[in-house]
């Protein structure tokens, strides 16, 4: 039988275990990569790391509104796409002032994502139909404003917001931004929180008074104008709007949400544990390719580290 | 459902269907046009890979300029990568008992059923750009061989003779990235002082290859010489990540395709070279062949338009 102390202390290594799960597989991780490469912990590392995930994190951030209500978005990366040729469209040299191009950008996603929420709402249709319906709409919207051809000639003015501002990657500054005020949103505005009513019981939230048609249309707009952000910074970053850009985005998106403890069915989770998997996510990434594994099986490890930190994370929180 | 959400649900879809439509427009009219003339005027069917390629959409318009200035008419589909759909397009071509099929390819093994129903159904098929198992009855594209080797042979003259690369690989299995490796791997063995640090795919992608070469900068910094990528959007991904970390100077970057973004990148001095394909002479070759055929004159089984390196010096030749 065993003391009672000791069966605290096994409760009490659960309790960290289930809360801090997530960051226990990072830590790990990173102690391995470490010890492999001797590039990994370095300032200049780190901070590629942080450039590379803060497209994902500004996707997967805008996803975790629409994964707390319970729904799904998978049109992310074609918004990407769209928005991001949207966005070059209106950022050639001496068109427009630059705040045209990235309004025009979130707009156009802003736009997407509210098309999305009203057919989900009124038309009562499965979120998984008409998000998967507006992925190709907007993919194909994406190849007839470009002709099948990337926008290239941007502003100087547009490109650096690829780059860097104080030593700081511009794109890590608004995935910043955006993770903050969300998580502030979340927490603290009676909004956010009827997020979480939505998702944990949608008869409930109703029964309470909860209007829960505007409380998802909300979710799926903010996540279309996060997408049409991410279109913008990504169109920046590589200096063209390209109509095939994103392929796939939503997938690594939902993956970083769900990695970092929101759960698929609705009403549990944050923008907190969405960094973490996002994080986790890049660093596998970076990992990989500084230890140049051969790209065949970086596609295995990545897929085997992914779900073994979910499993790590679940296993603990029973 | 209620009237009022139904209104709202037939509102959008009419929305998305007008943009849909007023997409459509443009193609159809250039591809039906009104029959002239007393004789039947031949029709070409074509299978495109992917329509969403800027290379593969120059080759489809340098075709249907060439299939206007010869009056025959071209009936053009988008396989989308699929040689699944490819198969299934050309089995519609045969049903419509169209003149000639031109096709390009998805996949080299895939696709070969597509080429062999035509040929049994009496149809010529002419391949463009890629290559099939099965063999067609006329072949118009280039050696993608050839691209890979110009491209090192470039790098073993810039760096004379002693350095380290990098390669960017495209979607490993693809045709492109085997036979383009497969052509700078011929030059390597001939210059044992050139040293690969490493190779990664980036699968043809402007970001990924951005990612790639940021992480390489971190492992191999100050050694890296030069870096070949499989074609232009990649090439500009590790132009622009090496640009940012100032190292660019330093190092040579080449490319494969010839886009026009690489194009103007070669003028401004930012990428050091890329590998031209002719798009439009491959185009304009297999509409050509699929008429010779068609009206029983001789042609030529094979024709292999040569790749050219552009560099600073010639850039003008290719820029309009």
């Amino acid at each position: 039988m065993p003391c009672p102390s000791e069966t605290t202390k096994t409760a009490f290594l659960a309790r960290i275990l289930k809360q801090y799960g997530i960051v226990i597989a990072l830590v790990l991780i990173c102690i391995a990569l470490s010890f492999f490469s001797p590039h990994f912990m370095t300032f200049g590392n780190l901070i590629t790391v942080a450039r590379q995930i803060s497209l994902n994190g500004i996707l997967a951030v805008g996803v975790t509104f629409v994964l707390l209500t319970g729904g799904v978005d998978l049109s992310l990366g074609s918004l990407v796409a769209l928005t991001g040729v949207v966005a070059a469209g209106f950022a050639h040299p001496g068109d427009y002032p630059l705040f045209v191009p990235v309004i025009a950008g979130i707009l156009a996603g802003l736009a997407c994502g509210m098309v999305n929420g009203v057919v989900i709402t009124q038309g009562k249709i499965a979120p998984f139909i008409v998000t998967l319906g507006m992925m190709t709409v907007a993919r194909g919207l994406a190849l007839v404003i470009s002709g099948g051809k990337p926008v290239s000639n941007m502003s100087p003015a547009m490109t650096r917001l690829g780059g860097d501002l104080l030593g700081l990657p511009i794109p890590v500054l608004v995935l910043c931004g955006t993770a903050a005020v969300s998580w502030l949103f979340l927490k603290n505005v009676r909004l956010g929180r009827y997020i979480y009513a939505v998702g944990g019981n949608e008869n409930a939230a109703r029964a309470a008074g909860i209007n829960v048609n505007a409380v998802k249309l909300f979710a799926y707009t903010i996540c279309g104008a996060m997408a049409g952000l991410a279109g913008v910074i990504l169109a920046a970053r590589i200096t063209t709007g390209q109509p095939n850009a994103g392929i796939a985005y939503e997938l690594d998106a939902i993956a970083a949400v769900v990695i970092g403890g929101t759960s698929l069915s609705g009403g549990v989770g944050g923008v907190g544990g969405t960094l973490l998997g996002a994080l986790l996510m890049g660093v596998i990434n970076n990992g990989l390719d500084l230890l140049n594994v051969s790209s065949y099986y970086q596609q295995i490890v990545k897929g085997a580290i992914i779900v073994g930190a979910v499993l790590l994370d679940r296993k603990n929180a029973k | 459902m209620t009237t009022q959400r139904w209104k709202y649900c037939a509102g959008i879809l009419a929305l998305m269907l007008a943009f849909v439509i007023a997409g459509c427009k443009r193609e159809t009219t250039s591809n039906v046009r009104p029959e002239t003339g007393g004789a039947k005027k031949l029709t070409i069917g074509v299978s495109l890979m992917n329509l969403s390629s800027e290379f593969i959409v120059l080759i489809n318009k340098a075709m249907e300029e060439r299939a206007k200035e010869l009056d025959v008419k071209l009936i053009a589909n988008d396989a989308q990568r699929s040689a699944d759909k490819q198969v299934q397009q050309i089995e519609n071509f045969i049903a419509q008992k169209v003149d000639a099929i031109i096709l390009n390819p998805c996949e080299v093994e895939a696709s070969s059923p597509a080429v062999d129903k035509a040929i049994a159904a009496g149809i010529p098929v002419i391949n463009v750009n890629s290559v099939t198992k099965s063999v067609p009855t006329a072949f118009a594209g280039s050696r993608d061989e050839e691209s890979g080797k110009i491209a090192m042979e470039y790098i073993v003259k810039r760096l004379a003779g002693t350095g380290n690369v990098l390669i960017m690989q495209g979607y490993m299995g693809q045709a492109a990235q085997i036979k383009r490796d497969k052509g700078a791997d011929e030059i390597l063995a001939g210059n044992s002082g050139i040293k690969v640090l490493a190779h990664q795919t980036a699968e043809w992608d402007r970001a990924k290859a951005m990612s790639l070469m940021e992480n390489w900068i971190q492992t191999f910094g100050a050694k890296i010489n030069a870096v070949y990528a499989h074609n232009d959007e990649m090439a500009m991904g590790a132009v622009i990540a090496l640009e940012n970390a100032k190292l660019k100077d330093k190092i040579v970057v080449v490319g494969v395709d010839a886009i026009a973004d690489a194009l103007q990148a070669v003028k401004a001095g930012r990428l050091d070279a890329t590998v031209f394909q002719d798009a439009a002479g491959q185009g304009r070759t297999a509409v050509e062949l699929a008429v010779k055929v068609a009206k029983k004159e001789p042609f030529e089984k094979e024709t292999f338009i040569p790749f050219q390196l552009v560099t600073k010096e010639n850039i003008t030749q290719f820029i309009k």
